[in-house]
């Protein structure tokens, strides 16, 4: 390992060095404070390593590399771990929640996502790729004063084994084809139309069962309701905004290397049509929120494959963009909905009724990240499809496009049922929280995010489409 | 013969996977995981990796299956009165499947033992090593880190049961 390697691992040596720092500091000190106050500077210092660093002189010879996109990502998902650890500390101790366990595997799960975003051959990248979920398989059933929280775990444990085995599999058989794990020429002698042959294709197929699973894409997707339900809010935001967009990303590793998405394009297509449908289908009949949440990121997945099988016409773009947006977005939505559930809000919409005239912030944020997720201009979610379905239409997926846009439409009514809750209800009596000064402080900047992001999107396009038309 | 050969191992491995996973009873379905396992390691002998042979004995047939054991140990769960004295129709397709391994396992050493390497030379222990810890190391290190996490998590959810 020389001292350019060394440069390029420095975020993951910060965070796996902070995660354990963290397990030994809550050991020594019996109390979790100390292990939030390593956290902080371990995500925080990742991230701005990403940000400042100079790019390598030389190639690595670790199969990890720190080009714009793994950069990109880094810092997008240290910050958001310490936004999650944020609105975490009081969430937690509310429920009794405790131990130094769970911030220290909040940075290992983000260990794992920042390996994902480094990686440059198959075997680091599905390995970042199931240390993520490893540490999501904890988080998910940490809440042991739950009752269904073990038996979340239990059903994200399963299905995470299933689809790790899958794509365990699919890149053997890749490798037994083409004879190196190295990203670029393995995609390329095997995923470019003419390539292919049937083992490699076996081999793809298992892969995109593997991830089809992690994005929870139809028919891959039952899982995802259960734990959304089950998990502790700031988790399943972490879930549905890191884990998603780190799935995605694990999609753009792979697909721009063969310039399109291949010979993928045909199974990717219905996938992303049945999400899209499914999802947004599910979410009208639902009236539990975080069910109904879980049904429509199924949804916004659906969008995101979209944008690959438009894949080189601007659409990874427009996937990265999205799974950047759509990772704040519902970050933002389950940090409101972990300090509303705090304030004696239940699990269906009516329990969040009257909310917004007694507890104005949270619901104000809420608010914003629903529209977001209809896709209100000047919110990031606007944004990203606009992005997506242009992608998709320049690109001569028509049909595709238009389905998206008429599934956007539908998705309309139950956003806005939710919202209608919290505004036009008559106000119910509820407790007062107390809103910690950090969760203020995070959930303002996420908003704040929100409306940046889809209001001024062009800096962050640039440096996309930089990343993907080298 | 070498093809005679996979194809007979290949066969007790599908059918001892397949037993282990209809098998209802825990302890009898580790056996037969158990003798999937032994003539996997014997595939993996017949293609020249007798390196990798050595680890599916040692660390699946060996460790991870004795670990299996003690959970089932712990938790109670395989019915210990029925061990006395086991029926022939529980304890035949093991012996025959077993039987089946150490036959093929005589005839390759009797053929001459160490199997003709294919088109490369077999891997000796060093190439492996060196490939692994030099080339695959960062893999290595987030293997350990999920090890070490999967610890943590363990005695996270053994630490804090009841309200």
């Amino acid at each position: 390992m020389t001292a350019s390697d060394l440069r390029i691992v420095l975020p993951l040596l910060l965070l796996a060095g902070g995660a354990l720092l963290a397990l030994l500091s809550g050991g020594i000190t019996r109390t979790e404070r100390a292990s939030y106050l390593v956290a902080y500077p371990a995500t925080l210092g990742a991230a701005l390593w990403a940000l400042i660093a100079p790019s390598p002189a030389a190639a690595s010879t670790v199969g990890l590399a720190s080009d714009g996109l793994a950069r990109l990502f880094t810092v997008f998902f240290c910050l958001m771990a310490a936004t999650v650890l944020a609105l975490s500390r009081t969430y937690n101790s509310e429920r009794g929640l405790r131990g130094e366990e769970y911030p220290a595997t909040i940075l290992f799960t983000t260990f794992g996502m920042t390996a994902l975003a480094s990686a440059t051959t198959l075997l680091s990248l599905f390995l970042g790729l199931e240390a993520m979920t490893f540490g999501l398989y904890i988080l998910v059933g940490s809440d042991l004063g739950h009752a269904g929280s073990v038996e979340t775990g239990l059903k994200y444990l399963l299905i995470g084994a299933f689809s790790a085995a899958c794509m365990v599999f699919g890149i053997a058989l890749i490798y037994c084809f083409c004879g190196t794990l190295v990203i670029g020429q393995a995609v390329q002698a095997t995923l470019l139309p003419g390539a292919g042959s049937s083992l490699a294709m076996a081999g793809w197929s298992f892969m995109l069962i593997g991830i089809a699973f992690k994005l929870s894409l139809v028919p891959a997707h039952l899982w995802t309701p259960d734990v959304y339900e089950g998990a502790p809010a700031p988790v399943a935001g972490f879930l549905s905004g890191g884990s998603k967009g780190a799935a995605v990303l694990f999609l753009l590793r792979l697909l721009p290397a063969a310039g399109d998405a291949g010979l993928l394009r045909l199974p990717l297509w219905w996938l992303a049509l049945l999400s899209m449908l499914t999802g947004n289908l599910a979410a009208l009949r639902e009236n539990r929120v975080r069910r109904l949440l879980a049904y429509s990121s199924i949804a916004h997945m659906g969008y995101v494959a979209v944008a690959l099988v438009a894949g080189a016409a601007g659409g990874y773009q427009a996937a990265a963009y999205y799974a950047v947006a759509y990772g704040i977005i519902s970050l933002a939505a389950f940090g409101a909905i972990a300090v509303l559930e705090r304030t004696g809000c239940g699990a269906t919409v009516e329990s969040y009724r009257g909310v917004g005239s007694t507890h104005a912030f949270p619901a104000a944020v809420l608010t914003l990240a629903l529209f977001a997720l209809v896709g209100i201009p000047p919110t990031a979610g606007f944004t990203g499809k606009w992005l997506i379905f242009t992608a998709a239409i320049r690109a001569g997926e028509l049909p595709l496009a238009v389905m998206g846009i008429l599934a956007t439409a539908l998705s309309l009514y139950y956003y806005l049922r939710i919202v209608a809750s919290l505004y036009f209800s008559p106000v119910a009596a509820r407790q007062q929280p107390l809103l910690a000064p950090v969760e203020r402080i995070a959930l303002g900047c996420l908003a704040v995010l929100i409306i940046v992001l889809g209001a001024w999107p062009s800096p962050l396009l640039d440096l996309f489409s930089r990343c993907f038309n080298r | 013969m070498e093809a005679y050969l996979f194809y007979l191992l290949a066969a007790v491995t599908v059918i001892g996977t397949v037993l282990a996973i209809t098998e209802k009873h825990p302890v009898h379905a580790i056996v037969y995981l158990v003798s999937s396992f032994f003539s996997l390691a014997a595939i993996f002998f017949l293609l020249a990796a007798p390196l990798i042979a050595m680890f599916e004995v040692i660390i699946y047939a060996g460790a991870v299956m004795v670990l299996f054991m003690f959970v089932i140990m712990m938790l109670d769960v395989g019915r210990s009165g029925d061990g006395l004295r086991p029926g022939l129709r529980q304890w035949l397709p093991a012996m025959l499947l077993a039987g089946v391994i150490l036959a093929l396992l005589g005839m390759m050493l009797a053929h001459g033992g160490w199997p003709a390497p294919g088109a490369g030379a077999a891997a000796t222990l060093r190439d492996f090593s060196l490939t692994l810890f030099r080339q695959h190391g960062v893999a290595i290190e987030i293997i350990s880190l999920q090890l070490l996490f999967a610890v943590v998590g363990a005695l996270y959810f053994g630490k804090r049961r009841g309200p």
